[in-house]
């Protein structure tokens, strides 16, 4: 257990730096020292120490105070006891002011100096293990933001830790807002890159050209406009990740481009000519099915085999409904903060209905439902009547079921509603779903007063 | 066969010395050997009317023989590191040579009657503990074991003159007889 806390002992002075760490190492923890308040930095920034012992005089313009403020920069964490002569006490109090958590005086009681080094690695122990147990609670469900118990989500989001750390290209798929990017984001946050730039394009915004500039910035005077020279996503992301999202809508130019970027790390400023290199994690995202683009022709097949190196298909809402409930009180509890107003829940009529419909914009729509539903919400509870405006939608989209005494005009009118709804009130979609012309549904809309 | 050498540094008491060579030597299955080590002077700090340990273990280390397998010094002067007001001892962790102080370890230290047993029984405990941290053992969370840590007479009191079954097991064996 001791060993898991490393200890580094600063000091200029050998036998003093030597001895105490001996003292440490007999007491079972790996201890490192350092001469100079350089070198402890220098020391900890190739490592996490739990425990610093810095000597408060030291020479070579870097004291202990300058050396606890250089490595507290570096691990806001990290527990910094400062050692001072008698002489020294003052600066040393000064020192406690400055944020070390402890002075000792020395020479120091044996039993004063293992008193304090267990305290700090008790209390060390003790947030390790809080933290373990809050991974362990929010893994169960939750893993940066992806919430779901369904096993192939469960799945998906193991693979995304597993793969975390590589530097292979990932290619997700699945339809839009079934919440890609969040994915993407659990795969950067759980690798070693998680500290690093994590940049997001969506690759369907923007024209061709400035698209290419967008991903690969533009020198100066590159074209009409460009005033300066302009970093490109990919050297934003350096080091980090970039998630290109709707991948399927790039242009065979760009894909062309972007097939080098992957096979040589390195690319062109548009209207440069120095090669820029990065170090930069792919992820694609796209709702399109990309093997079909690939099969029409639309994209290039090199292109989509260096995209697919590990391939993510994330599953519709309808085909993990279990986490519906789920989503739906994740998303009350966090609406109520940003919209302030408090809720007690989700009535079970009302989870039935979420349960029920089809959620063809997926998790992004069940956001939205929930946050309309909260706008008009009356009582303290979401009942039924708040997520109205999906029943019509849900009716039609789960299997029909025909009450006693429904008419067929009532059919009708359902039918109508639910297709406006699901084609977002765009009529002459709808029209052509329903197989008849746009001014027969004007009408048929104004007789049943169906609202859009 | 395997020596471990027991000496004093400078004049030590001499029931303690031998018992600390007998049983160290017993509980590790090393064969006991005498050996004349100098005095310590040289490591005297006026400053602090003390003794400097790392000096001492430096200076035992180049006179360590070599057919020693261990070196256990044994000295009445009061040891010290900087930053410390003292240690009972001191060892090179997983080395040859361990360093004990009888100094602190009588009841009249601390202005209480003499007693001879107590004496020796916390010298035998501190011997072992330091022969101890030679193989390589550091300090063990069982009050009870010889490789707990002692800051205090108390301390070594509480604590027993053998091994808790974890830090045995990680020593060699007397069981198993040397030739
Ligand atoms: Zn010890
Ligand atoms: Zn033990």
């Amino acid at each position: 257990m001791k060993n898991h806390w490393p200890i580094l002992v600063v000091d200029d002075e050998e036998v003093m730096c030597e001895s105490l760490a001996a003292w440490l190492r007999e007491d079972g923890y790996a201890v490192d020292t350092a001469a100079s308040g350089r070198a402890a930095v220098d020391k900890a920034r190739q490592r996490d120490y739990a425990i610093y012992f810095v000597d408060l005089k030291m020479p070579g313009g870097m004291d202990g105070i300058e050396t606890m403020m250089q490595v507290r920069r570096l691990h806001p964490e990290a527990s910094i006891i400062i050692i001072t002569a008698y002489a020294t006490v003052d600066t040393a109090i000064t020192a406690m002011k400055e944020g070390a958590q402890e002075y000792i005086v020395k020479p120091c009681n044996p039993e004063e100096i293992s008193l304090l080094v267990n305290r700090i690695i008790k209390v060390k122990n003790l947030q390790r293990e809080n933290t373990i147990l809050r991974k362990k609670l929010s893994r169960k469900y939750c893993t940066h933001d992806v919430i779901s118990k369904n096993a192939r989500m469960r799945e998906i989001l193991a693979l995304a830790a597993e793969v975390a750390s590589l530097r292979s290209t990932v290619l997700i798929q699945g339809e839009s807002g079934t919440g890609k990017e969040l994915v993407a984001r659990a795969i950067h946050n759980s690798g070693d890159r998680a500290q690093k730039p994590f940049v997001a394009v969506s690759c369907a915004a923007l024209a061709e050209t400035l698209l290419e500039s967008e991903l690969f910035g533009h020198e100066r005077g590159a074209f009409t406009g460009a005033m300066q020279q302009k970093q490109g996503k990919f050297e934003m992301a350096d080091g980090g990740t970039i998630l290109l999202d709707e991948i399927g809508d790039i242009s065979p130019k760009l894909q062309v481009d972007l097939l080098r970027v992957l096979q040589e790390r390195s690319f062109y400023r548009v209207g440069g000519s120095e090669e820029v290199r990065v170090d930069v994690r792919v992820i694609a995202a796209t709702h399109v099915n990309l093997q079909q683009a690939v099969a029409e022709g639309r994209f290039r097949d090199d292109l989509f085999y260096r995209l697919n190196v590990i391939e993510i298909r994330i599953p519709p809402l309808r085909e993990r409904r279990e986490d519906i409930p789920l989503l739906a009180a994740h998303f009350l509890e966090r609406l109520s903060h940003e919209l302030g107003k408090e809720l007690d829940g989700i009535s079970e009529g009302a989870l039935r209905l979420l349960m029920d419909y089809n959620w063809p914009g997926n998790v992004r729509e069940l956001e939205n439902a929930v946050e309309r539903a909260m706008v008009t919400c009356r009582s303290r509870m979401l009942s039924e009547e708040d997520f109205a405006f999906l029943a019509l939608n849900g009716a039609a989209g789960k299997a029909l079921n025909f009450p006693a005494g429904m008419t067929l005009q009532d059919m009708e009118k359902q039918l109508i509603a639910a297709t406006i709804q699901r084609a977002g009130g765009n009529i002459k979609e709808s029209a052509a779903a329903l197989g008849i012309d746009r001014s027969t549904l004007y009408e048929k809309i104004k007789r049943y007063e169906i609202p859009r | 066969m395997k020596y471990l050498y027991v000496g004093g540094m400078a004049e030590v008491d001499g029931e303690a010395l031998e018992s600390i060579r007998g049983r160290v030597a017993a509980e590790f299955a090393l064969s006991p050997r005498e050996i004349r080590l100098p005095a310590p002077g040289f490591a005297y700090d006026p400053i602090r009317g003390q003794y400097a340990s790392t000096e001492l273990l430096e200076n035992l280390v180049r006179r360590c023989p070599p057919d020693a397998f261990k070196l256990l010094a044994v000295t009445e002067c009061d040891l010290f590191i900087p930053v410390l007001t003292f240690v009972y001892g001191h060892a090179q962790l997983g080395g040859r040579v361990a360093l004990v102080s009888l100094a602190r370890l009588r009841q009249e230290f601390y202005g209480l009657p003499p007693n001879r047993e107590v004496f020796v029984e916390r010298a035998l405990k501190e011997a072992l503990h330091e022969t101890g941290h030679t193989f390589g053992l550091v300090h063990c969370a069982d009050r009870n074991c010889a490789m707990a840590l002692s800051t205090n007479v108390r301390q070594i009191d509480s604590k027993r003159a053998e091994f808790c079954a974890a830090c045995a097991a990680r020593l060699p064996r007397p069981a198993r007889p040397r030739e």
